[in-house]
């Protein structure tokens, strides 16, 4: 199929995201600069002269915008202001800002445009434009898809270089030295004769002068701080326990509540008896909330102990009650009928598949939970012109529009006081707990509500990583992998996801075949067709979205079919590679990990290759085949990020992808019985831990046209990988996670 | 051991109906000669019961230390979770002490899937009293073996399983885990009729 | 009771079954040690009782009256920093850093038995602290180096 005749059939796509802010646009629209919220209320003598930058006679403070959720990105930002700014580290305080469209994030139709990242054709970069448009006009502030430093990485160097040439104009204006003989640094212009003038001294002054808007980027060779290694703003506090996270916070007044929320996820609170409950120290209240009840208590322990003490009658589930059945849904749903959308179709696959030895092979992969370590929780207090939220959240605006449906406030009576998060893997993207801690604080007006889940309430609704299915054909001739028709089932993780926040998104979701259809492999036939699965169980985004179960299908078939040919898994994917930058991944993950080299018997090495958000990521692992079961020894990984912002903070980053993509691909899932979740806790949901963790060697390459982000691109490859390094050590196929379904890990 | 100890010499004495109260449990042997082989070796099958279910045999576990888990959420039996070893001292002392979780503590801690505690240490079994995996005759003849039962008679070990609260654990585990079987008075009476009964065997020619 | 919580005694009026996390964290408003799991999974809420690492949602504080008890607050400041935190922030160990007042106090419980610990012994000591975000890597890393600075200290 033709180029063009492709770009039509997923145009829709394009008209859907328009039609999902019910907005029609002209260029005029799309090009006009949002208002800065830091200069609606700006105090006297204070500056502001973007939506990241404000100083006062006091201090210099740099709004970070996205959610911090672990990976760095509050000081990541800090760092591209101040590259520019001429601040360091130690000068400036940091706000995560109040939500507005001003900070609209510029990267997040990437992923959405129906292209191969690796594609950067006129069509492609064009669509990515226009839906760059629409998230322009949606003002869709969010952090999500790996687009933190995508989206920061111009915008907020801009923004310090805008500031920092502003300030030297006012110092000008002061001192009548004209403005090319201004040096900055360390958060203060120099005169020549050496004075200097620190910018809060500049504030007032630069407050009454428009913001110099012609400016130029530094250098890369210039950079102070990009692609050196900083010191997290967060890590003292982060490492001595002094830094607050949501459930550390103490509102004055607030009292505490724990739900206990339908497990059978969506269904009806029949009927309850609280009075045990009611009967209990420290209990305040029982109040109704959507499918539950919540405890008001005076502290966590005692809203945990009475929310268990509450006899409740539950409805059942809207999805069928057992896991075999949802198995079953998705084996049903391989029909024309629920073809999604087919995603690539290179070659003549039918032809090339047309006359014997076809080899087949199905792969799944389960539901998984995000399971953050600091459970969910949000603060609320509902006042009757005004909403405080303190929670953190990767969806500022989405969130006060979905507290102000319920409390009748408008969305900008709602003040989110963003937080550091201890962890969300895509969790944090959801509503239900600041919608439920909205809904009893708007019970009790005044009184700030702190909900605090309990673990087990946590999993129960851990709205986890869809399901899926994949089948393979594929053909090899004369030692090469010839031809692959891969299918994937899935229910849309989109669609259930922004249905829990009244966004319609119609078309295809991208997510099913997301880590499956992309990779830049020229094999010479080539199709990938996506089905979707009726909804079953709610579903989310969980760290990668499709990719890891994408991936985990596209890449061991791939492996599958190259030890079907006889040739080295390495070899045949450099072979097979059709894009210059990924190639280079494969090649130096094979550097790194000397593959090719004698092995001791027992141990074998696997690779895989997934590109997502952009990122081509390679990864070899080695295991050796014990006694005791498999242990994971080594782990090589090389991608590629256009340009390395904090090589420390990106090698912690992707070593953290690569346990949580090995540790999940070991022993997680969550399975559903009688409806409800069967994993409470983490001891039947575990993940890696530190006796499983191999040593993990990381190479950030950097020969991609655009920045890229790092949080997801590691976890796709990892579950692959393993799988193929048990097959080279064992000679065993695993094609369903988790893998200890079928042999033990030390 | 007192009471014991009495009851002991009033066998000894030949005086049948003198008992002895334990302090959990009623310890009240048949009167010598009166159980056949057949009736030790099927209480014998009851002890065995008791002795392999997870309950007990989880804890007795061979000279790696490792404790074993199990339950309708673990799957199969599996090693302790956390890459938990109790060291040679089986206590945990070497590394992370039982007590780090496994907290002394009187009354239940009847949390589904939290940590088992009882009012004394938490601990593994002596390693020469190895059950897990361990075929009915391995554990049979090692609980009657002076060398390896620490030296107890079997009023010994009724006493022990009267005295040691840890083993209490197994009938009352809390959390929803499933107890062992029958229960600590039956399996102390079971122990004193195997006992009464010479501690058969089945593997004895 | 009384507990004494880095040194301060405090008077509190709670159920004996509260397990101390709570105490510490509601009623004293001592916030560094976390609730993670409750099940003494996950060893967020590790703190020392006369020098030991628990796991405080584990131990009812009825239990830890008369111990010593030494939270992540305890152990070092911003301004004086233990030598264990003082690895953790050169190695810059932390993500989301929710589990990391636990894995520091793991650690540092471990280096008081054990000056110089094997990665083996890494593994046996620090499994039973889970970290989500998977700086495992970086925490052995620090170990090691707050193991060093400890013995030339």
């Amino acid at each position: 199929m033709g180029r063009a005749r492709t770009i039509a059939r997923r145009s829709f796509l394009i008209g859907s995201a328009a039609i999902m802010g019910g907005v029609a646009f002209g260029t005029y629209m799309v090009r006009r600069p949002y208002d800065n919220p830091l200069a609606a209320e700006l105090p006297d003598g204070a500056a502001t002269f973007n939506p990241w930058v404000l100083i006062d006679s006091e201090k210099i403070t740099l709004v970070t915008p996205h959610a911090d959720k672990g990976q760095g990105v509050a000081s990541a930002q800090a760092a591209l202001i101040a590259e520019e700014l001429d601040v360091e580290f130690g000068q400036f305080e940091i706000s995560f800002g109040d939500p507005s469209p001003a900070y609209w994030n510029t990267a997040m139709a990437e992923e959405g445009a129906p292209f191969m990242a690796t594609d950067e054709s006129f069509p492609a970069e064009t669509t990515r434009g226009i839906m760059g448009g629409v998230m322009k006009l949606l003002g869709l502030q969010g952090t999500g898809g790996s687009t933190a430093m995508p989206d920061s990485f111009d915008k907020l160097r801009r923004a310090g270089a805008v500031a920092r040439e502003t300030l030297k104009l006012a110092a000008s204006q002061r001192t009548g030295v004209p403005v090319d003989q201004l040096q900055t640094a360390n958060g203060a212009v120099q005169l020549p004769d050496g004075t200097e003038l620190k910018y809060t001294e500049l504030a007032a002054e630069a407050a009454e002068i428009q913001p110099v808007a012609d400016i130029e980027l530094r250098n890369p060779s210039q950079w102070r701080l990009i692609g050196k290694p900083m010191q997290r703003l967060d890590i003292v506090g982060k490492s001595t326990g002094t830094l607050d996270y949501t459930i550390d916070l103490d509102v004055e007044g607030m009292v505490i509540a724990a739900i206990k929320v339908n497990p059978h996820q969506g269904g009806k609170l029949n009927g309850y008896d609280a009075s045990a409950a009611l009967a209990m120290r420290g209990v305040r209240d029982v109040v109704e909330i959507t499918g539950g009840l919540a405890v008001i208590a005076d502290n966590t322990w005692r809203a945990f102990k009475a929310a268990d003490a509450l006899e409740l009658d539950w409805g059942p589930a809207p999805y069928p009650a057992e896991q075999a059945d949802h198995w079953e849904a998705v084996a049903a749903s391989f029909t024309p009928d629920r073809l999604d959308s087919e995603w690539r179709n290179d070659g003549d696959v039918d032809a090339a598949q047309a006359e014997g030895n076809v080899f087949a092979a199905e792969y799944r992969s389960p539901y998984v939970a995000h399971a953050p370590l600091e459970p969910l929780g949000a603060i609320v207090r509902v006042d009757d012109d005004m909403v405080e939220v303190w929670t953190g959240h990767q969806l500022q605006r989405q969130l006060q529009v979905l507290v102000a449906g319920i409390t009748g406030h408008r969305p900008e009576q709602v003040k989110l006081h963003n937080q550091f998060i201890g962890g969300s893997f895509g969790h944090r993207l959801e509503f239900e707990h600041v919608k439920q801690a909205t809904e009893i604080a708007n019970q009790m007006r005044g009184t700030p509500v702190k909900l605090v889940y309990s673990r087990e309430e946590d999993f129960a609704h851990d709205f986890p990583r869809h399901i899926s299915t994949a089948r393979g054909r594929g053909t090899v001739s004369d030692g090469k992998v010839v031809s692959i028709d891969l299918e994937g089932a899935a229910p849309s993780v989109i669609a259930s996801q922004m249905g829990r926040a009244n966004i319609p998104v119609p078309g295809p979701d991208s997510q099913i075949a997301a880590g499956a259809w992309n990779n830049p492999y020229d094999i010479p036939s080539f199709r990938m067709r996506a089905y979707r699965v009726p909804e079953l169980a709610p579903v989310s985004s969980w760290r990668a979205v499709g990719a890891p179960g994408g991936g985990f299908a596209f890449d061991c078939f791939l492996d599958e079919l190259i030890h079907q040919a006889g040739a080295d898994p390495m070899e045949e994917r450099i072979r097979l590679m059709s894009h210059d930058v990924s190639r280079k991944v494969l090649e130096t993950v094979a550097e790194m990990s000397d593959w090719g080299s004698e092995l001791a018997p027992g141990k074998g090495r696997g690779v895989a290759f997934v590109e997502s958000f952009g990122v081509p990521t390679a990864e070899v692992v080695e295991v050796t085949a014990t006694d005791r079961g498999i242990r994971i020894d080594k782990v090589w990984v090389a991608c590629d990020v256009g340009t390395v912002v904090d090589p420390v903070n990106f090698e912690n980053l992707v070593q953290g992808g690569v346990i949580f993509g090995l540790g999940h691909a070991m022993n997680c899932e969550i399975t559903y019985s009688d409806g409800m979740a069967e994993q409470t806790n983490y001891h039947a949901h575990e993940g890696m831990r530190m006796h499983q963790c191999p040593q993990i060697m990381v190479r950030g390459l950097e020969n991609g046209h655009k920045i890229r982000g790092v949080g997801e691109p590691p976890v796709p490859p990892a579950a692959p990988a393993l799988a193929n390094a048990i097959f080279a050590a064992t000679g065993q196929r695993i094609r369903e996670l988790p893998l200890w379904h079928h042999i033990d890990f030390v | 051991m007192r009471k014991i100890a009495i009851a002991a010499a009033a066998m000894l004495l030949g005086a049948p109906l003198v008992w002895a109260a334990g302090e959990n449990v009623v310890i009240e042997p048949p009167a010598e000669g009166s159980v056949t082989r057949e009736d030790g070796l099927a209480a014998w099958d009851r002890i065995f019961e008791v002795a392999s279910h997870p309950r007990c045999s989880n804890c007795h576990v061979g000279e790696d230390n490792v404790p074993m888990w199990s339950g309708p959420s673990y799957g199969e039996a599996r090693p302790h979770g956390m890459n938990i070893n109790a060291g040679e001292s089986r206590i945990g002392l070497e590394y992370v002490t039982c007590a780090t979780c496994h907290f002394e503590r009187a009354g239940l801690n009847d949390v589904p899937h939290a940590a088992p505690q009882v009012a004394m240490a938490w601990q593994l079994a002596p390693v020469e009293a190895e059950w897990f995996g361990k075929s009915s005759d391995e554990i049979c003849n090692q609980l009657r073996d002076p060398d390896r039962n620490g030296n107890r008679t079997f009023l010994d070990l009724a006493a022990h399983l009267d005295h040691d609260l840890i083993l209490h654990w197994a009938w009352n585990p809390g959390g929803g885990r499933e107890p062992a079987p029958y229960s600590l008075q039956a399996h102390v009476d079971d122990v004193l009729t195997w006992g009464v009964a010479g501690m058969p065997c089945a593997n004895d020619g | 009771m009384q507990l004494t919580v880095n040194g301060q005694v405090h008077e509190v009026d709670v159920e004996d079954d509260m397990p101390l996390l709570w105490v510490l964290r509601d009623e004293l408003g001592v916030t560094g040690v976390k609730y993670g799991c409750g099940v003494a999974q996950c060893g967020a809420c590790t703190v020392h009782l006369d020098g030991m690492a628990v796991r405080s949602c584990q131990i009812a504080a009825m239990s830890a009256e008369g111990a010593e008890i030494t939270t992540i607050e305890g152990l070092g400041t911003p301004g004086t920093l233990h030598a264990v935190q003082e690895a953790w922030i050169e190695h810059q160990v932390a993500q989301c850093g929710y589990c990391q007042s636990g894995q520091i106090m793991q650690a540092a419980s471990m280096l008081d038995f054990n000056a110089e610990p094997t990665d083996e012994d890494i593994d046996l000591v620090m499994s039973g602290n889970l970290c989500r975000c998977g700086t495992y890597p970086r925490i052995r890393a620090a170990i090691k180096t707050a193991a060093a600075k400890l013995r030339e200290a």
